[in-house]
């Protein structure tokens, strides 16, 4: 966050897709700008408007929606801080079949 | 039409002696009870109570079974009962309800075993007038089971046996007329495989074996034709909520299944390393991609389709390059004969998926035992250098070989357990099974909400009784060091999956519900009249849950089967060293669940199975 507001510049996430995100917004992969996850889910919304029809809403995942950071935990709160190198994976929480 | 089995006439004379009317909606009040060996049938009442407290479904079969002495029989002898079970909500509109439960106790883990199918047969054969079929005996000879409203009849099924799944059920109803809906087992059923199906329009009641015990009675096919509905106690309001649940199952909480398919799993698993590979020495795939649904879309034609009654249509079959027809893809079936044979060969996959479903085999069972035997292959325990991780022309050649019953087919009918203990060299210790039963497509280790959930589960290593996997996939837990906090959320999972298949609905349905115990009752109240609580509802799923162990324990459970193979409890993933589950941390979480359970902190059940 420090060093976003001296560069004037967002740090910068990966971003992988799967499942229904994937298909909606048309790319495996992807990048998005964002100290949180709330806000890199605002610019996955903004670049990828079909993808916010049925994932994101506004700074939040829509219900049956999760992210995962770094193959790692899971989260879904919009505040949640992400770090250099986190990558978020978005995909749908029913994860069974 | 081809002459009846001369003892066919008693079967119809016997049963209409012991006509019993229906007097709860939803229900015809009987279950049809066919013993195969005399000939002779009866319709035996069930009560509205008994109703009431196990509804239908996997809970209805086991508390028939019990009744039946099934927990105390070899289910491949004589005296093994197999019921077919459909529930208070088949041939309702509701969506997704037309699904039937197949139950006995099963050869492959000598414990119980509850698989479901769906679709017309389920329409069908609640039609007849019965809420069960129950089979008990053994037919003299391989013959079909012809159930025609109040007729009953065997007819002979030489001229279908040894044919595969598909065009048996062509053939018979080229014999019996269009308008019956018909069960088959494959050559893997006649061969009495322990994993093999039973299969009904492309769909199979799959796991445990069941196909198995229906071959041990020489029943090639059950043909199932009725006119008879059951009331409903509110239809209007039915109809509406119906409606309701219907424009709910096409929003955003089914798209998946429905855009998809579960196949599109496999690249996410595969990312979260919890993807198991070559018989579980990985948790992720190098040619995952190459067999991806989204892939698979590119390079060859896919259609959709859905199960009668239901709007999701969660099938999608893929084309076969050869010209040889589309197959269903699933999850399951992709991770199986995909990742957990080293294949990644898309055409080898497809062509193992479809040959699975000709023979009626159950592709989990069927692709673990393989794996199970290229390890043991490549450790130079058994005589196959052919059969080598990721040699798409030997895993062919061993799904062959399980029906030809060559030597090492003999051995792998048997499924990973048996064959384990008779390779030796302590191959038991990764053996890819609980119970007997080979373990799905979600590393434990990585996923240890749900690796409680396979150590636990009456049926074995199983996906679809316990869906802990949606803990693990949650913020709820840490999904590699989960702790006893989880217990009571994979208890949740457990007793919603014992609801769902006793009411039927498919679980595919289970995201639309904002209070799935509360609006399961509200449905089940507006079809029987009962005035039925979410409160009641879970009580009635704990008791399913119970009753289902009360019969495994009948059938010689000890604590020592709740457990994972070695391998799971003493090697951590090697792409994620977090991914560690200790036998300690298993034997944690198994106690809890017991206590949770109010069962005794080794799992046993205090109470008689009629007090529950």
């Amino acid at each position: 966050m420090f060093q976003e507001r001296l560069s004037g510049v967002a740090m910068q996430v990966a971003v992988e897709l799967f499942g229904i995100p994937r298909a909606r917004a048309g790319v495996a992969q992807t990048s998005a700008a964002g100290s949180n996850l709330g806000d890199v889910l605002a610019d996955l919304a903004q670049k990828f408007p079909p993808l916010a029809e049925t994932c994101i809403d506004g700074r939040s995942l829509r219900a049956g929606f999760v992210v995962n950071l770094s193959a790692d935990r899971f989260v879904t709160s919009p505040e949640t801080p992400l770090a250099e190198g986190d990558t978020v994976l978005l995909l749908s929480l029913d994860a069974g079949g | 039409m081809t002459p009846a089995l001369p003892h066919a006439g008693l079967i119809e004379a016997s049963y209409r002696k012991k006509f019993v009317t229906h007097s709860v909606p939803g229900y015809h009040g009987c279950y049809l009870r066919v013993d195969l060996s005399t000939g002779s049938s009866a319709r035996i009442a069930l009560d509205e109570s008994r109703l009431r407290r196990v509804l239908g479904g996997s809970g209805l079969g086991v508390d028939i079974l019990l009744n039946e002495g099934a927990a105390e029989a070899d289910p491949l002898s004589e005296n093994a009962a197999l019921a077919f079970v459909f529930s208070p909500l088949v041939g309702s509109p509701l969506t997704t309800s037309a699904k039937f439960a197949v139950v006995s106790k099963s050869p492959l883990t000598q414990r119980i075993n509850d698989s479901l199918a769906s679709s017309g047969f389920a329409i069908a054969g609640k039609k007849t007038g019965h809420d069960a079929i129950v089979l008990v005996g053994k037919a003299p000879r391989p013959s079909v089971l012809v159930i025609d409203d109040e007729n009953v009849s065997l007819e002979p099924a030489d001229e279908l046996w040894g044919l595969a799944n598909r065009a048996a059920q062509d053939r018979l109803r080229e014999r019996l007329g269009a308008d019956y809906q018909v069960a088959t087992i494959g050559p893997a059923g006649e061969r009495l495989v322990r994993f093999a199906t039973i299969s009904h329009d492309g769909r199979h009641a799959g796991r445990g074996g069941s196909g198995a015990v229906l071959g041990a009675k020489n029943i090639k096919a059950i043909a199932v034709r009725g006119s008879r509905r059951t009331e409903w106690a509110h239809p209007q309001e039915l109809v509406a909520l119906a409606k309701r649940l219907s424009e709910k199952s096409f929003g955003p909480a089914t798209a998946k299944y429905r855009e998809l398919g579960t196949a599109t799993n496999l690249l996410a698993f595969n990312r979260l390393n919890v993807l198991p590979t070559r018989n579980f020495q990985q948790g992720s795939f190098a040619g995952a991609e190459a067999i991806s649904p989204e892939q698979l879309s590119v390079a060859r034609e896919r259609t959709r389709s859905s199960c009668a009654a239901c709007t999701i249509g969660c099938e999608h079959l893929y084309g076969l390059k050869n010209g040889d027809g589309s197959v269903r893809l699933e999850y399951e079936n992709l991770f199986a004969l995909g990742p957990m044979c080293g294949i990644s060969d898309p055409e080898t996959v497809l062509a193992a998926c479809k040959l699975c479903d000709e023979l009626g085999l159950d592709t989990i069972s069927a692709g673990g035992t393989i794996a199970f035997a290229m390890e043991c292959a490549e450790r130079g325990y058994i005589d196959a250098p052919w059969l080598r991780f990721g040699d798409g022309t030997a895993l062919i050649r061993a799904l062959e070989s399980i029906v030809s019953g060559d030597e090492l087919g003999r051995l792998l009918a048997e499924g990973s357990r048996s064959m384990a203990l008779e390779v030796g060299h302590n191959s038991i210790a990764f053996a890819p099974q609980v119970k007997g039963l080979e373990i799905p497509g979600y590393d434990p280790r990585g996923l240890q909400t749900m690796a409680l959930g396979f150590a636990v589960g009456t049926r074995g290593a199983d996906h679809n009784r316990s869906g802990a996997y949606e803990v693990d996939f949650s913020e709820a837990v840490d999904r590699r060091n989960v702790n006893t906090e989880a217990v009571p959320l994979a208890i949740e999972t457990e007793d919603k999956a014992a609801l769902m298949d006793s009411l039927i609905l498919c679980k595919f349905l289970r995201g639309v519900f904002s209070d799935f115990f509360a609006e399961a009752a509200e449905m089940l109240r507006l079809v029987t009249g009962w005035d039925v609580t979410a409160a009641e509802l879970r009580a009635t799923a704990a008791r399913i849950v119970t009753t289902k162990k009360q019969f495994n324990i009948r059938a010689g459970w000890t604590p020592a089967e709740d457990t994972l193979p070695e391998r799971i409890l003493h090697e951590a993933l090697p792409e994620d060293a977090r991914a560690q589950l200790s036998p300690t941390r298993l034997a944690t979480l198994i106690e809890a669940y017991n206590r949770a359970r109010g069962w005794t902190p080794a799992g046993y059940v205090m109470e008689d199975i009629r007090s529950l």
